[in-house]
């Protein structure tokens, strides 16, 4: 069952009156129910805006957006939904419990089930032992894992990562995969952008490759690799975006 | 409205951490306590001055403290793009915007009583308890603070800073002079002019309608029901920028 479907999406930045930059152009995919679903695309392909027009953060030119059997911007809907930025920027002044319990009362989660998920969450990021310390000491790795608490505290159902990854060392890297493993196991629905074609190959059940605002393939990667006569996804990702580039050029 | 007064703690939470804040406070204290310098006046004359450089200072430092509070509450979410993290949780646009304007309104309470218990302390000092006109024009100028601060906001949500620190400014010193301009037009005969500046003094917000200090300094009593037509005016002032910022913020891409 398609917990997220996306319909014929386009983006248009426009700067001044005439000059019209594509940031999406007619992208359309589904996420299934439980699968985790990689976006990847080098920089500037379009996979950020996907992901803060699909939470009501830019507005569609044109297309549609269903999660959870609601529009983007539907409240009841984003009580389902967890968000972890590219790069997060936090309350600096907050310390870790401090920043989750902030994000959890916007949930409108009670008092003591907050505290009980925030202590669980702690832990589950390791960052039970930097409890008293304020986020603007936080080492980049540590920003990211209080970000993926964050994006957890209201027990989500479907879980937005955007670059989950980017500034972490390899050990960071490999928890952050095992814990996305651990949270599929749960039933989460994860979408996740990336630019690290090994994570994605690693972890996700299916894969889209963007560029230039264009959705280029979708699938498995089993099906893709078939599909293109490609030796592995990063043979996959060079010959569909190249070939892109070609069809461009002529 | 719940998430609304989460959203405005943490806006105040975060203003108290603003250096500004703090260089503009003590100035505004000493600058206040200053007044007492003229010491060479006779006692009620010194009282005067006490009250009317009081009164000045706390507006003064007042709407340059709501003017950099109000900008830097939106712009410092969008520059830190913690505003996506935000707009992504289960509020409206709304919710964040009336919480901004909560956490301005605390910010500009929090330095409003302090100045204020330092300016009474100077009438105590000065055995000259504050009476309910000095409470009068205390009101008006905390009002015309929050006016203020909700302007900042409202451009805030759709100017950059730059412009925003520029038109709020510009808009306190012409409020302070519609009167002013109001006869000015008066006198122009040039019928495009003089519609043109009717409409301006119509949009302007008037501030000078909260200045009773002149008045309150002098001992001149300013009746109830002026406040209470001005506590009107400036609520359907407030109504209007709030409806405007929503709408902008709204709007907004960010």
């Amino acid at each position: 069952m398609s917990i997220i479907e996306i319909k014929e999406l386009t983006k248009y930045y426009y700067i001044g009156r005439n000059k019209k930059i594509v940031g999406l152009e007619n992208v359309s995919f589904s996420v299934e129910e439980g699968e985790i679903y990689g976006i990847l695309g080098p920089n500037g392909s379009g996979k950020t805006t996907c992901l803060k027009l699909m939470l009501g953060i830019l507005y569609p030119t044109s297309g549609e957006i269903n999660i959870l059997g609601k529009n983007q911007f539907d409240i009841e809907m984003k009580k389902n939904v967890g968000f972890l930025p590219e790069n997060p920027y936090y309350y600096d002044y907050l310390t870790g419990p401090e920043l989750l319990k902030f994000y959890g009362k916007l949930y409108d989660i009670q008092e003591k089930i907050l505290n009980e998920r925030i202590e669980k969450l702690l832990y589950l990021v390791k960052l039970h032992e930097a409890k008293k310390l304020a986020l603007k000491h936080y080492s980049k790795g540590m920003l990211e894992r209080i970000g993926v608490a964050a994006s957890l505290i209201n027990d989500p159902k479907i879980l937005i990562l955007d670059e989950p990854t980017t500034g972490l060392d390899p050990i960071g890297c490999i928890e952050t995969r095992d814990l996305l493993l651990q949270l599929k196991n749960q039933g989460k629905t994860i979408l996740l952008s990336s630019h690290f074609l090994s994570e994605v190959e690693r972890v996700c059940d299916r894969i889209a490759i963007f560029h230039r605002g264009y959705l280029l393939a979708t699938g498995t990667l089993r099906e893709l690799i078939e599909k293109y006569n490609a030796q592995g996804l990063e043979d996959l990702f060079v010959k569909t975006i190249n070939d892109f580039d070609k069809k461009g050029d002529r | 409205m719940k998430k609304a007064w989460i959203i405005g703690l943490n806006t105040f939470k975060e203003s108290l951490r603003r250096k500004t804040l703090y260089i503009l406070l003590v100035i505004a204290l000493i600058v206040i306590g200053a007044s007492k310098a003229f010491s060479f006046l006779t006692a009620e004359e010194e009282l005067k001055m006490i009250k009317d450089v009081s009164f000045s200072g706390i507006e003064f430092f007042g709407a340059l403290i709501a003017i950099f509070m109000s900008l830097y509450a939106i712009s410092n979410e969008i520059e830190k793009r913690t505003i996506y993290t935000l707009f992504s949780k289960p509020i409206t646009r709304q919710n964040f915007f009336i919480g901004k304007f909560i956490g301005v309104v605390l910010i500009l309470t929090l330095n409003f009583i302090l100045m204020c218990l330092f300016f009474i302390g100077l009438l105590i000092f000065k055995k000259s308890p504050p009476d309910i006109q000095v409470s009068k024009a205390l009101f008006l100028i905390f009002i015309e603070l929050i006016l203020i601060g909700a302007i900042t906001l409202t451009v805030a949500t759709f100017a950059s800073d730059a412009f925003n620190i520029i038109f709020s400014f510009f808009l306190y010193i012409v409020g302070h002079l519609t009167s002013y301009g109001n006869q000015l037009i008066d006198r122009t005969e040039n019928l495009i002019l003089k519609g043109l500046g009717k409409i301006l003094y119509s949009v302007v917000p008037n501030y000078e309608n909260f200045n009773i200090r002149d008045k309150v300094v002098v001992g001149i009593e300013v009746s109830r029901n002026y406040i209470f037509k001005i506590g009107i005016y400036w609520l359907l002032y407030l109504v209007i920028v709030i409806l405007i910022g929503s709408y902008f913020i709204q709007k907004r891409e960010v």
